[in-house]
Formats: structure tokens, sequence, C-alpha cells
């Protein structure tokens, strides 16, 4: 009975602490001048799980179709080795590469971030975790600081992933600044190597949705490779018309 | 759709972000549950699951214990049931699965693949 008594004070309080930083990120979020995350925020959308012992490289890369005289990044590609810590955190170091079509392909930001998942996968109606990262930008590239919260529900064969990020922007080039993303992703799990999904991402300059192919196979024992092709087709003015995303991760 | 018009909408789609976050919070927001989760057993020993075949009832929702008494690690994987988590060597750890439709459901120890395998059947 004493077990029963405080497994559930112990959920009552994992919950009210999930609640709780769930609310305060909204309402940090609702309170401050919004605006949309300028630049594209068509990026992976993240899963709020860690796997304890997994190590991990990581490529990706994304080509965006842009008109003349935009001076967004055209390809931003991404060079990452993560590694977890125990069993729910998940640390991450970058190095971002991007060219314009002023400028040719150079180092544009280092990158570090950290995923904590919350709750055990399946244990509630569903599943939460958060990202933060830190960026520091090469040159004209502002400084960023985000905090993304990370919720998982699945269907049947189904899972639906939803990020919402809040992040801050400094440096010489800008005015500090306060933006939000959003990324949705609906998925279905076919077969380990098929997994037909449907992206959708919102920010300043970007309103995009589009299919993503996702699978993985197995390179021998805790060795696996993963990977995710997309193509998001821009449905406001100022997106990019359609940008392919590439994801290739090794895990070891 | 004119450039302005395109314009406005990205810029309204502001407060739109703030409901949309809200009634993701809202219907993903965890519930205590209602009854006691139904708890099974499942033993990793010389590299082998026992039971193999875990039967468990479908339609609701079951903590596997795992209790690895092996000397080395292994990770529980299954496609089919959406999960996968190291065991670290002699320590234990739970997993959450279904609620099931009735089937069968493989899973295997990623480290020991060969040897490692079992099967949640839900009834």
């Amino acid at each position: 009975m004493r077990y029963l008594v405080n497994t559930f004070q112990k959920r009552k309080t994992l919950l009210s602490l999930i609640r709780r930083l769930s609310s305060l990120f909204l309402l940090s979020v609702a309170s401050i001048n919004l605006a949309f995350a300028d630049g594209s925020v068509i990026d992976k959308v993240y899963h709020p799980y860690v796997d304890a012992m997994e190590k991990e490289l990581e490529f990706r890369s994304f080509f965006q179709n842009l008109p003349a005289t935009n001076s967004l990044p055209e390809h931003v590609h991404q060079l990452s080795i993560g590694s977890a810590w125990g069993q729910s955190l998940f640390g991450e170091a970058k190095l971002v590469g991007s060219k314009t079509q002023q400028n040719g392909f150079q180092l544009s930001a280092v990158e570090f971030e950290l995923k904590w998942q919350l709750t055990e996968q399946g244990e509630y109606s569903a599943d939460w975790g958060l990202v933060f990262e830190i960026e520091h930008g090469m040159e004209r590239t502002p400084d960023e600081l985000s905090v993304g919260l990370l919720i998982e529900k699945e269907f049947g064969r189904w899972s639906t992933t939803a990020n919402l990020f809040a992040i801050q922007e400094w440096g010489d080039a800008i005015e500090g600044e306060f933006e939000t993303a959003f990324g949705l992703q609906a998925r279905y799990r076919q077969s380990r190597l098929f997994e037909p999904a449907l992206e959708f991402y919102l920010g300043q300059d970007t309103v995009g949705i589009g299919p993503v192919l996702i699978g993985a196979t197995n390179l021998g024992a805790r060795k696996s490779l993963s990977w995710e092709f997309g193509v998001i087709a821009g449905v406001s003015s100022k997106s990019p018309n359609s940008t392919y995303r590439l994801l290739l991760e090794y895990e070891f | 759709m004119s450039e302005s018009a395109m314009l406005s909408m990205t810029k309204n789609t502001g407060p739109m972000l703030i409901v949309l976050s809200l009634l993701i919070a809202l219907s993903f927001v965890t519930e205590l549950a209602k009854a006691e989760t139904l708890e099974v057993e499942l033993r990793i020993r010389d590299h082998l699951f026992f039971p193999s075949t875990l039967i468990i009832p479908a339609n609701q929702k079951v903590k596997i214990r795992v209790i690895n008494e092996d000397p080395t690690p292994e990770e529980f994987e299954s496609f089919e049931l959406n999960r996968e988590k190291v065991i670290a060597a002699h320590s234990q750890t739970v997993i959450f699965i279904g609620p099931l439709e009735v089937g069968e459901y493989p899973f295997f120890g990623e480290f020991y693949p060969k040897t490692a395998q079992g099967v949640v059947v839900a009834k």
C-alpha cells in the first residue's frame, strides 16, 4: 500500500513538474512580443526520446529554391557528433556551414544541443521532452539560444510529434530578437526501412508543408544507419518555393 | 493571393500559434492512470529472454519490468511495439506498451540478437 501511495505521489510530482514547465514555456512565448523565427525554420522534427549508451554521427543538408535577390542561404549543411549521458540526456556538438547567392560556402555557426527526455515512453497519454540549443554565429550570423518543447503521441501505427521552439537571437549585425518556431510531423510506421511522413513548419519567413521518407537499417550489433529525405513546399510568399532536406545518421 | 494578403496572413498567425500550442498542450496533457497498470516480468539470463513468449491482455496498457541478470548490458528492441531501451548489466527497468490490438509483436535484444528473441502475444 505504501508502495502504491509513493508511486502515486511520484507520478503526481512528475506530472506537476511537466505541467509547470509547459505552462512556463507557453506563457513566456505568449507574454513576450511574439515574432516568428526569421530565416528558414525547416529542420528535422525532434522526438522526445533518448537511447542510453547511444553515440551518433549525423549529417543534415538543406537546399532551398529562393528568388534571385534573397539573402537566405541556398544550401545549409550540418555535421554533428553526439552521445547519451545516462538514461535521459543526449548532448550533441555541431558545425554548420552555408552558402548564399552572394557568398560562397563557409562555416556559419558552431552549436551545442542538449536533449532531455522528461517522461517514460508510453507511460502517460503523451511523451514529453525538452531540447536546449546554444549557437555561436560566425561573421554576420547571429548568436542564438533556444529551448524547444517536444511532444509525441502514438495512435496505433501513427506517431505524431510537435516541436515548439522559443528562440532568442543577438549579435553585432542584428537587434536582439525573440522568436518562435513550430514543427509538426505525422509518421506512419509501415516498416523499419519505410516510414512515410508529412511535416509542417511555421516561422516568420516560412510556412511549409511536405512529404518526408524516413527509414533505418541495422549494420550490426548496436550499429545502424537511419535517413530522412523530404521536400517541403512553401505556402506563403516569403517562404522558399521548395526546400529539400536530407538527414543521415550513423548510430553506434 | 496578393503579396500584402500573404504578408498579413503570416503576421496574423502569431495568435494562431499560441492557440495552436495551447490546444496541443491541452490535448496532450497527461492524465494520471485511472487504474493501476498491469505489470509483468521479463528476465534476461545468458542472453535469452524468460519467458520468450509474453502473454498480455489486448487493449490494455501493460508495464513490463525487465530484469537483466547478465553481467553485460542488453537493449530491448521492437519496431512493432515502437520501443527500444537499454538495460544495464545487473539492473532493471520498466517499459510501457499498449494498449495493443490482438496479435503478435516480436522483440529482440540488440546486443545479442541471435539468441535474445521473444514475442509479446496480445489476447
